[in-house]
């Protein structure tokens, strides 16, 4: 799951949390999670005073963000000392399915 | 080497420069203690505090609870429940405590009292509010060392480096003691009821908790799941290893794991920008 501004978004992606008139998180969604977003939602959000929306994956890349594959090495790193715990294993594997799953699987973008 | 510790509990706990708690928390908790106390009571008292009052009403009328307009202290007590006042009156005086220089302490205190929460709520056990505040209050000692030790904490900072070993075994080192220890004589000191001190006392040692090993293995394993997501820092940079006594204490499952890692790592999108709205007023 990402955060990105509303100006990012594109049609095609997924809402990965409820959309809020006026972005606060008070009264009625206006729109479900799970949504696909398409141009004519994305035009209603800007009149509706959305400014950031949730969606699935890892869609946007900033200037300066870590990579999936810098991500998994800081994983590594702060397990490194613990791994001969099976429960530590049984954790460092479920993280790892989670980085995974939150970045979009491998197809995220790769370090350069 | 006795000597060296019982010196430093002397320094530690030299209580004209202990940060202290507001008095109001100190007559809650024995108001609360008393069945014949009244709410009205109570109410009195926060309202002598201007900033708890004011919190206090703004979290009463946050749309996450969904009550209609609630204006009087007495009011918002009775709907918030005198727990979830009380941890809210400790958690603010903390912050005050914390924050000064030290973000990422206060973030991975912050992200392990939101996970021992959630992980309570999961589990369905009782007083989930103490859980959360035991969690939010467990690196307590930390604050304490590096407000009255800052020479030894600079050494405790350097062994870690050099070293690449666990705070809590260059603690040891340094200091002959470490930060869990310095945060029980912390609480006992603050009269803190057990089941906050004894989950601060152990949460490096689960089998020695008593009292309240539940909550301690929920402290404990929040702590190994904010180290696991590297939200915050704790000045550690390795995941604690997970004790086996805690797992079992908790009845806890792959399942169940990967299902709490999924949610807390959802909710910590949101304490993060918690964190950064408190850091920026």
């Amino acid at each position: 799951m990402q955060k990105i501004p509303l100006m990012l978004a594109k049609a095609g992606m997924i809402l990965a949390r409820d959309v809020f008139r006026g972005n606060a998180p008070i009264g009625m969604p206006i729109c479900g999670k799970g949504t696909e977003l398409t141009e004519t939602l994305i035009a209603r959000f800007e009149n509706m005073d959305v400014q950031t929306v949730h969606v699935e994956g890892h869609p946007v890349w900033e200037e300066g963000e870590r990579s999936f594959d810098d991500l998994l090495r800081e994983l590594d790193g702060r397990f490194c000392k613990t791994l001969q715990n099976p429960l530590n294993v049984m954790l460092y594997d479920i993280y790892k399915a989670y980085l995974i799953k939150s970045m979009g699987g491998d197809s995220g973008r790769q370090a350069e | 080497m006795a000597d060296k510790r019982s010196e430093l509990k002397k320094i530690i706990m030299d209580t004209r420069t202990l940060p202290t708690l507001p008095s109001v928390i100190n007559k809650l908790n024995s108001l609360s203690e008393n069945d014949k106390s009244t709410i009205q009571e109570m109410a009195r008292i926060v309202s002598s505090d201007q900033v708890l009052s004011a919190r206090i009403l703004r979290l009463a009328n946050s749309p996450s609870y969904g009550f209609y307009r609630v204006s009087t202290i007495s009011n918002a007590m009775i709907l918030l429940g005198v727990n979830v006042v009380k941890s809210l009156a400790l958690s603010s005086s903390i912050f005050a405590i914390m924050e000064k220089d030290n973000v990422g302490l206060w973030e991975h205190s912050l992200g392990v009292g939101v996970a021992a929460n959630l992980i309570a709520r999961k589990l369905g056990l009782p007083e989930c509010e103490e859980i959360a505040t035991a969690g939010l209050l467990h690196d307590i000692g930390k604050v304490i060392i590096k407000i009255k030790c800052s020479e030894a904490e600079k050494d405790i900072l350097k062994v870690v480096r050099d070293r690449q070993i666990y705070v809590m075994e260059a603690e040891h080192e340094v200091i002959d003691t470490d930060h869990a220890e310095v945060g029980g004589w912390l609480s006992k000191s603050w009269f803190l009821p057990d089941k906050l001190s004894e989950p601060i006392t152990f949460h490096h040692d689960v089998a020695k908790s008593e009292n309240h090993r539940i909550k301690t293995a929920v402290v404990h394993f929040a702590d190994v799941l904010i180290s696991a997501s590297g939200f915050g820092n704790s000045g550690d940079c390795f995941v604690p290893s997970i004790q086996k006594i805690a797992w079992d204490t908790l009845k806890l499952n792959e399942q169940l794991l990967a299902e709490l890692v999924d949610e807390v790592e959802d909710k910590l999108v949101e304490v993060k920008n918690f964190s950064l709205e408190m850091m920026s007023d």
